[in-house]
C-alpha cells in the first residue's frame, strides 16, 4: 500500500524536475534601476514598477524599496519589453527596453518621475497592475488581460506572488489572507470559493490587501483582502442550472440562483439526484453548485462512503440583510441572516454485521445481524441570526426550527453462536413505523461593555437566555420472534404497537457581572486582581405519554405495564464567584507575554422530580456538589516572529442519572438487549483537565503554523453497564456506578507553506489519539477495558502556476481494545493512500483524476483492499464560458465497498453495507452570471 | 492612563509649590509675528549628509542587567545618558559610548514602614545641589535622591521638595506652568508664569478656566519647551501659534497656517459645540493636525512636528522649515547615504515612534533619537550591499547583538547655516 504512495510521489517529483529543467534552459536577464522625483529631491518608496511583454501581458511587478530601487530577475533576453513606473500623483513613465544579447544585467540607473499637475485632467496611459496606497496593496483588475469570462480566482492566479490553494485559502507571498470581503462585507456566507469563483473579473475594480495586525508590531501579519467592485456592479445575480444522466439510470439535477444588492443577499437552491450528493446543510450545497473556475482543486464528487442507495431532493433559500450597509465600524452593525433548507431522502440499505463479544476468559459470543431497511424522511429546517451592535451594547439572537417526518421499515435476521460456534438462538424482527418530530431553539445574548469611559465604574455585564422546545411523536409496530435453540421453553414472540409522544421544554438563563474590581475600587490597579460574580439556572420539563398495545387473542390490547405517563421537572442552579489575577510583561519591540489565572468556586444544586403512573417511578432526588474550576491562559507574542497562546483548564462536571437509568420500564421485545435500571445510582463526577496550544507564525514567508489540544479526566461513580449475557445472547443491561474510569485525548495539526520558484507546496499533518480506560461488568465479572483510537494523516499539496495541482495524502486509522480481565484484544488498522490531480490543458479543457487506495486490516477476519478511482473531463464553451459539458467516470474499477470495523469496549464489530458503485455520467450545465445593471445600448 | 494620572499628580504637586511675592497678568506682544504657510505634503527630500554634519549610532549595551524596552524619558547629563524605561520601571545610565554603567531599579526601591503605597516611579529629573548633580525620582511616598553611580543618597517628603527645574533662564528667571495667581481669597489660573529672581515679581500669561480639564476633553496639552539659547517656546492646547518666551516677555513669534485638510476650525477651542465632542471631530477629520510638538529653531531652520490622532503613513508630519527661503524638508524623505552608513536616521517606514514623539532631546547642538534592534537589523537587511564597511561600533554591534538587543541611540549634528 505504502509503496503505491511512494511510487506516485516519485513519478510526480520526476515529472516536475523535468518541467523545471525545460523552463530554466534559456538564458535570462536582470533589470534594475532607481525611481527619483527630482522636483522634490527624493527617491520614491513603493512606486509601482511593472514589466510587460510586447503583447501587453504582465510579466512581473514590484514596488520600489526604501531606497527607490527596483530589480527584476528571470526576464527574457533580446525581446522588447515595456517598463512602466507609476505612483499616485505622478505621471506614469513608460519605457521600451530590451536586454541585449550577451548581457545578463541591464542597469537603467536613475529614472526621473515627475509630479502630476493637479489642474490637468489625468490622462492615464495604462493603469499599473498594482499600486501601494497608504499601507494598502491594490491589485487593479483592468491591468490584467484575461478572457471576458474570467473570475476573480482566474485573476488571482495571474497575479505573481499570490496563490489560491485548493481549500480556498489565499496566500500573498506565503502570508495567509485571514478574511476575504466584498465591498467590505462577507459574500454569501463568507465562503472563499463562492466568492472567488463567481465574481467575474470584469465586475471588479480592484483587490485591496491590507494588514490589520496591531500597528505597534510593524512586522506582524494579519491580512484582509477586500474585493472592491466597480460602481453599479454591487447588484448582481449568478447561478447554475445543470442536469446529468448516466449508466444504471443514474441522474442528477441542480439549480441555483443568487441575487445581491448592497443591502440584501438572497440565494435559492435545489438539487435532486441518486448519486450521494445530498449534503446536510445549505452551505455545502451552495459551495458546490455555483460556478467554478477551471480549478486545480478536486471536484465535488459522489460520497462513496455513504451507505445505502439514496435518492434525494433538496431545496433551500438563504438570505442576508444588512440594515447598515454603509457602516464600517465594528461597533455599529445590524444584520439579519436566515436560511431555509428542505431535504427529502429515500434510502434502501442492506448490511451484514458480525460482533464478537468477550464474556469471560476464553469465552466469546458471536452475533450476526443481516438487516435491510427502507427509510423515507422529509426535513424542514429554518434558521435565523440577528445581530445588533451599537457602541456599548451587543445583542445576538438566533433561532432554529426543525420539522421532520418520515417512515421506516426494517427487517432484521439475527442469530447468536456460543464459544463453540454452535448456533444458540435466533431473534428475527420486522419493524415498521413513522415519526413526526418538531423542535425549536432560541438563543438570546446581551453584552454590555464600557471600557472607553474610565470614569464609569460599571464596566460590563453578560446575560443570556436560551430555550429549547421539542415535540416528538412516534408510531411503530415491532414484530419479533426469539427462538432458543437450546431450550424451546424460552421462545418468545412479540407483536407490539407503540404510540409515543415526548414533549420537552428546557430554559437556561445566565447572568455574569465581570470586573467587580472596578465597581468597588474604581480605576485602582489592585495588582491585576479582579473578580466576577455569575449564576446559571436551567429549568427543564419533560413529558412522556406512551400508549403501547400487544397483539393478543386476535386483537391489539393495551399493555398496562409499558403504557405510561411520565413527567420530569429538573432545576439546576449554579451560583459562582471567580477570582482572577493577570500578569503581564512587555519589552517593547521584543515581546509581550501575559498570564491569567482564574479560580471559580461554584456550587451546583440539582432537583429532580419524577411523576409517573407507575409508583416506582415517582422519585424525587436532590443533588448538591461543589464544582470548582481553575483556568490558566497565556499569551506570548514575539514581535515579527510568532504568536503563541495556551490555556489549561481544570473543571468538575456533574451528570445526574435520569429516570430511564434509575427505574426504566423494560421493553422485552428485543431479548438481545433488555435495558434495566438501578434505583441506587449516584451522580457521576468528572474531573478533567483540558489543554490547548496554538502557534501562529507572523513571518512574511514560508509560514509554519501548528496547534495542539489535549484533555484528560477521571470519572468518579461513572455510570457503566453491567451486562448479563447468556449462551443465547440474551442480554440484560443493568447500570451501576464504578470508579477508575479514565480518559486522555490528544489532537494536533501542523501546516507548512513553501513558496518555490514558480510553484507552491503545502505540507500538513493532522493527528488525533484517544485513550480510555472503561470499567464494565460482564456476568458479574469486573473488567477494565483499555481502548485506543488513533487517526493520522499527512498530506502535501503542490500547485504549479495555474496549470497543475496535485494532492497526495496518506492516512492511518487504528482502533484497539484490550480486556484486562479476559486477556482478549481486538484491533483494526485502516490505511488510506490518496492522490488527486487536475491539469488544465487549455482555458476550456481540463482533466481531473483522483484515486484512493484503501486497506482494512482487522485482527479478526480478512484483510480487505479496495481502490476507488474517479476521473473527469470538462469542456467549457459559449461566450463567457458559461456552458459546460462534463464527462465523469466514477469508481472506474468497480471496487467500492463499505467496510466498518471497530474495536469496542469488549467487542469487535465487522460490517459491510450496500453502497453506490461504478457509474458514468454526462452532465450539461449553464451558469448565468451578471454583475451590474443593464447598460443602455447605443 | 496610569502614567497620565501620575503626571497629573506631579503637576498638581508642582502647582501647589508656587508662592509668589508680587504677581500680575502680563500682556503678549504680537507686533513681530511671522505668518508661515506650510504644506508638509509638498516638502522636499534631501540626502542625510545635506542636513547633518555627523550621524552617530550608539548601540546601548545589552546585558542581563541593562536589558530594557524603550526610551520613555531621555536626558544627557554628566557625560552620561539617563534613560527611563516604562517596561522595566527602571532608570538606566549609560556612558556616551553606550556602555552600561548602572541602573535604579523601580522594583528595588527602599520603602519605609509608614509608606502608604509601594514605592514606584515613572520618570525622573536631575538637579544640582551644592555643586553636586543628583538624579531625582518621585514616588507616591517621597522624593528620592540618587547619585550618578546609582546610589541612594537621601529622601525628602513630597511637601518639602520644591520643583524648580522647569525652564530657568540665565538671569535666574523661572518659567512655571499651571500657575495660580491669588488676589485675596480668589485665585486665577494661568498656563504660564515668569518668576523673576532679580525683581522678585511674577508675570502670568494665558489665563484659563481651571475647571477646563474636568469639563472638557483635550488631546493636546499646553506646553512650554525650553529651547537652545536663552529663550523658550510656548504652544497652547489645539493651537498652531508658537509663542517665544524670554525672561522679559512673551511674544507671538510664529503663526502657522496649514492646508485646509490639515487644519482645525479657527473656533475649535472657543466654540462650545466641540466640548466633549473633540474625539468625534477627529474621527471624521482624520488628517487634521491636533497640535504642534516641541519646536526647535537652529539658525534659520525651524524644526516642527505636527500631531494627528490617527497614524497615516503618507501624511508628512516632521519637517524643517527654512525661515529665509521658505523651503520645507520632510524627515520622512531624508535619504540615507554614506554619512549614516545607508541606514535611516529615524524609525519612519518601520515604526512610528519618531513620527509621533519627535526627538528625544536636543543637547549641545545635537539631536537624539532612537530605534529598536528589531528596526536596526531590518534596516540592515533592507540596505544589504550598500555599505561596504560600517563604523567599528556598528560592525561589532551587528556581530555580537541580535534583534532582541537594546535600542540604538542615533545622534545627529545638524549643519550650521
Amino acid at each position: 500500500m505504502r509503496s503505491y504512495f511512494f511510487v506516485l510521489l516519485s513519478i510526480l517529483c520526476f515529472s516536475l524536475s523535468q518541467s523545471y529543467a525545460q523552463t530554466t534552459a534559456p538564458i535570462l536577464g536582470t533589470i534594475k534601476g532607481i525611481v527619483r522625483d527630482t522636483v522634490h529631491n527624493y527617491v520614491l518608496k513603493a512606486a509601482t514598477v511593472s514589466i510587460y511583454k510586447a503583447d501587453n501581458t504582465v510579466i512581473n511587478y514590484s514596488l520600489s524599496n526604501n531606497y527607490g530601487e527596483f530589480k527584476f530577475v528571470n526576464l527574457p533576453i533580446e525581446q522588447p519589453l515595456r517598463l512602466d513606473i507609476s505612483n499616485v500623483g505622478y505621471k506614469t513613465v513608460s519605457k521600451t527596453i530590451t536586454i541585449p544579447k550577451g548581457q545578463t544585467l541591464l542597469d537603467l540607473k536613475t529614472i526621473v518621475i515627475s509630479p502630476q499637475d493637479v489642474n490637468l485632467k489625468e490622462v492615464t496611459i495604462t493603469i499599473p497592475p498594482i499600486t501601494y496606497n497608504n499601507d494598502t496593496l491594490e491589485i487593479n483588475a483592468v491591468a490584467f488581460k484575461l478572457d471576458t469570462n474570467a473570475t476573480v480566482e482566474d485573476l488571482l492566479k495571474k497575479v505573481p506572488n499570490i496563490t489560491v490553494w485548493g481549500d480556498g485559502i489565499i496566500t500573498v507571498n506565503g502570508k495567509e489572507v485571514k478574511s476575504l470581503l466584498v465591498n467590505g462585507k462577507q459574500f454569501f456566507g463568507g465562503d472563499n470559493k463562492i466568492t472567488l469563483q463567481n465574481i467575474p473579473k470584469n465586475a471588479l475594480e480592484k483587490i485591496q490587501i491590507f494588514n490589520t495586525a496591531n500597528r505597534d508590531n510593524p512586522l506582524d501579519s494579519n491580512l484582509v483582502a477586500n474585493l472592491k467592485l466597480k460602481k453599479g456592479k454591487d447588484r448582481s445575480y449568478f447561478g447554475k442550472i445543470s442536469s446529468g444522466y448516466g449508466t444504471d439510470n443514474h441522474y442528477q439535477f441542480d439549480g441555483n440562483l443568487n441575487f445581491s444588492t448592497p443591502k440584501l443577499q438572497l440565494s435559492i437552491i435545489g438539487a435532486s439526484n441518486d448519486v450521494n450528493k445530498i449534503p446536510d446543510d445549505i452551505n455545502t450545497l451552495m459551495r458546490n453548485s455555483t460556478y467554478k473556475g477551471m480549478g486545480t482543486s478536486v471536484e465535488y464528487q459522489s460520497d462513496f462512503s455513504q451507505a445505502g442507495v439514496n435518492q434525494g431532493n433538496v431545496a433551500g433559500a438563504q438570505m442576508a440583510y444588512n440594515f447598515k450597509p454603509d457602516s464600517k465600524d465594528w461597533d455599529n452593525r445590524s444584520s439579519l441572516t436566515a436560511d431555509y433548507y428542505f431535504k427529502s431522502l429515500e434510502s434502501t440499505n442492506t448490511g451484514d454485521v458480525q460482533t464478537i463479544t468477550t464474556i469471560a476468559n476464553n469465552n466469546q459470543l458471536f452475533s450476526f445481524n443481516n438487516n435491510s431497511s427502507f427509510n423515507t424522511s422529509d426535513r424542514h429546517r429554518f434558521n435565523s441570526i440577528y445581530n445588533y451592535y451599537k457602541k456599548k451594547h451587543r445583542i445576538d439572537l438566533s433561532q432554529s426550527f426543525n420539522l421532520e417526518n418520515g417512515n421506516n421499515s426494517s427487517n432484521n435476521i439475527r442469530s447468536a453462536q456460543n464459544n463453540e460456534q454452535q448456533l444458540t438462538s435466533t431473534n428475527n424482527g420486522i419493524s415498521q413505523g413513522n415519526f413526526n418530530n418538531k423542535n425549536f431553539r432560541l438563543n438570546a445574548r446581551y453584552n454590555y461593555q464600557n471600557y472607553n469611559n474610565w470614569k464609569q465604574r460599571f464596566k460590563s455585564l453578560n446575560a443570556s437566555y436560551n430555550v429549547f422546545l421539542t415535540d416528538n411523536n412516534n408510531d411503530r409496530t415491532e414484530i419479533t420472534a426469539f427462538k432458543d435453540l437450546l431450550n424451546n421453553a424460552n421462545n418468545r414472540n412479540f407483536n407490539r404497537r407503540y404510540q409515543t409522544n415526548n414533549k420537552n421544554v428546557t430554559q437556561n438563563m445566565s447572568l455574569a457581572v465581570p470586573n467587580l474590581a472596578s465597581i468597588f475600587f474604581g480605576n485602582k490597579h489592585l495588582n491585576g486582581f479582579n473578580a466576577e460574580i455569575n449564576g446559571g439556572l436551567t429549568l427543564a420539563n419533560n413529558k412522556d405519554r406512551n400508549f403501547i398495545e400487544d397483539f393478543t387473542a386476535g386483537q391489539y390490547q393495551k399493555n398496562t405495564y409499558l403504557s405510561n405517563n411520565l413527567q420530569t421537572n429538573q432545576a439546576d442552579f449554579t451560583p459562582g464567584f471567580t477570582l482572577s489575577k493577570s500578569f503581564n510583561k512587555r519589552l517593547s519591540n521584543r515581546y509581550y507575554k501575559s498570564l491569567g489565572i482564574s479560580v471559580t468556586a461554584a456550587q451546583q444544586f440539582i432537583d429532580q422530580n419524577n411523576q409517573s403512573d407507575r409508583s416506582f417511578q415517582n422519585i424525587k432526588k436532590s443533588y448538591s456538589n461543589f464544582v470548582p474550576s481553575i483556568g490558566f491562559n497565556g499569551f506570548n507574542q514575539q514581535e515579527g516572529n510568532y504568536q503563541e497562546d495556551f490555556a489549561v483548564t481544570y473543571r468538575t462536571t456533574v451528570r445526574v442519572p435520569n429516570i430511564n437509568q434509575l427505574a426504566p420500564l423494560t421493553d422485552s421485545t428485543n431479548l438481545y438487549n433488555l435495558q434495566r435500571g438501578n434505583i441506587n445510582l449516584k451522580e457521576e463526577l468528572a474531573r478533567s483537565i483540558d489543554f490547548n496550544f496554538s502557534h501562529y507564525d507572523m513571518k512574511n514567508k514560508n509560514t509554519l503554523n501548528f496547534s495542539f489540544r489535549s484533555s484528560a479526566g477521571i470519572i468518579d461513580n461513572d455510570i457503566v453497564d453491567s451486562t448479563f449475557i447468556d449462551q443465547q445472547n440474551r442480554r440484560n443491561v443493568y447500570l451501576t456506578n464504578a470508579s477508575g474510569s479514565k480518559y486522555a485525548n490528544f489532537s494536533g495539526n501542523v501546516r507548512k507553506s513553501l513558496k518555490l520558484k514558480s510553484s507552491e507546496l503545502q505540507l500538513s499533518w493532522y493527528g488525533s489519539i484517544n485513550f480510555s480506560k472503561t470499567p464494565t461488568y460482564t456476568n458479574s465479572l469486573f473488567n477494565f477495558s483499555n481502548n485506543i483510537y488513533a487517526n493520522n494523516k499527512i498530506s502535501s499539496q503542490f500547485i504549479h502556476k495555474d496549470k497543475l495541482a496535485v494532492e497526495a495524502a496518506q492516512g492511518i486509522g487504528t482502533s484497539f481494545s484490550e480486556q484486562t480481565a479476559f486477556g482478549s484484544t481486538y484491533r483494526n488498522i485502516i490505511l488510506t493512500t490518496s492522490v488527486s490531480s487536475n491539469y488544465n490543458f487549455t482555458k476550456n479543457i481540463a482533466l481531473g483524476s483522483n484515486i484512493d487506495f484503501n486497506n482494512n486490516n482487522p485482527s479478526v477476519g480478512q484483510t480487505i483492499n479496495f481502490t476507488i478511482w474517479n476521473a473527469n473531463a470538462t469542456y467549457r464553451f459559449t461566450k463567457g464560458n458559461n456552458s459546460e459539458v462534463k464527462f465523469t467516470a466514477l469508481d472506474l474499477l468497480r471496487q467500492n465497498q463499505s467496510i466498518f470495523n471497530f474495536a469496542g469496549v469488549n467487542s469487535f464489530t465487522t460490517s459491510t453495507r450496500n453502497v453506490l458503485q461504478q457509474y458514468f455520467m454526462v452532465t450539461l450545465s449553464y451558469y448565468p452570471r451578471k454583475f451590474g445593471s443593464n447598460t443602455v445600448k447605443k | 492612563m496610569r502614567r497620565l494620572k501620575h503626571g497629573a499628580c506631579l503637576m498638581a504637586f508642582f502647582c501647589l509649590s508656587n508662592i509668589p511675592t508680587f504677581a500680575q497678568e502680563g500682556k503678549i506682544d504680537s507686533s513681530n509675528v511671522v505668518t508661515l504657510r506650510i504644506d508638509p505634503q509638498t516638502a522636499r527630500g534631501a540626502a542625510v549628509s545635506q542636513i547633518f554634519d555627523e550621524v552617530k549610532f550608539v548601540p546601548l549595551e545589552t546585558t542581563k542587567e541593562s536589558l530594557f524596552g524603550q526610551i520613555s524619558q531621555f536626558k544627557v547629563v554628566n557625560n552620561s545618558y539617563l534613560i527611563y524605561d516604562y517596561d522595566t520601571k527602571a532608570l538606566l545610565i549609560f556612558a556616551t559610548d553606550g556602555k552600561f554603567l548602572t541602573k535604579i531599579d523601580g522594583s528595588k526601591l527602599k520603602s519605609d514602614k509608614n509608606d502608604k503605597e509601594k514605592a514606584q516611579f515613572y520618570g525622573f529629573t536631575t538637579e544640582k545641589e551644592n555643586n553636586e548633580n543628583y538624579i531625582i525620582i518621585f514616588t507616591p511616598n517621597n522624593v528620592q535622591y540618587f547619585s550618578f553611580s546609582g546610589k541612594f543618597v537621601k529622601k525628602k517628603s513630597n511637601k518639602d521638595y520644591k520643583y524648580s527645574n522647569e525652564g530657568k533662564f540665565e538671569d535666574g528667571t523661572t518659567v512655571k506652568q499651571n500657575f495660580y495667581l491669588k488676589k485675596g481669597v480668589d485665585s486665577t489660573f494661568y498656563q504660564l508664569a515668569l518668576v523673576r529672581k532679580k525683581t522678585l515679581d511674577t508675570v502670568a500669561y494665558f489665563k484659563n478656566d481651571k475647571k477646563k480639564f474636568s469639563n472638557d476633553d483635550s488631546y493636546s496639552h499646553p506646553m512650554f519647551y525650553k529651547a537652545n539659547g536663552d529663550f523658550g517656546f510656548y504652544i497652547g492646547s489645539h493651537s498652531y501659534d508658537i509663542f517665544k518666551v524670554t525672561s522679559q516677555k512673551v511674544s507671538l513669534a510664529f503663526k502657522l497656517i496649514f492646508p485646509a485638510l490639515n487644519s482645525l476650525p479657527s473656533d475649535f477651542i472657543t466654540n462650545p459645540i466641540y466640548i466633549k465632542k473633540r474625539m468625534e471631530y477627529f474621527d471624521k477629520n482624520k488628517k487634521v493636525f491636533i497640535g504642534i510638538g516641541a519646536p526647535y529653531l537652529l539658525g534659520d531652520n525651524l524644526y516642527l512636528k505636527m500631531s494627528t490622532i490617527y497614524w497615516d503613513k503618507d501624511q508628512k508630519r516632521n519637517v524643517i522649515y527654512n525661515l529665509k527661503t521658505s523651503e520645507t524638508i520632510s524627515f520622512q524623505d531624508l535619504e540615507p547615504d554614506s554619512l549614516s552608513s545607508f541606514l535611516p536616521i529615524t524609525d519612519s517606514g518601520f515604526g512610528y515612534d519618531f513620527e509621533n514623539r519627535g526627538f528625544l532631546a536636543f543637547e549641545d547642538g545635537k539631536f537624539y533619537t532612537s530605534y529598536s534592534a528589531l528596526a536596526m537589523f531590518t534596516f540592515k537587511e533592507r540596505s544589504a550591499g550598500k555599505t561596504i564597511a560600517y563604523p567599528p561600533l556598528l560592525t561589532n554591534y551587528f556581530k555580537t547583538n541580535d534583534r532582541k538587543s537594546n535600542p540604538v541611540l542615533i545622534i545627529l549634528k545638524p549643519k550650521q547655516n
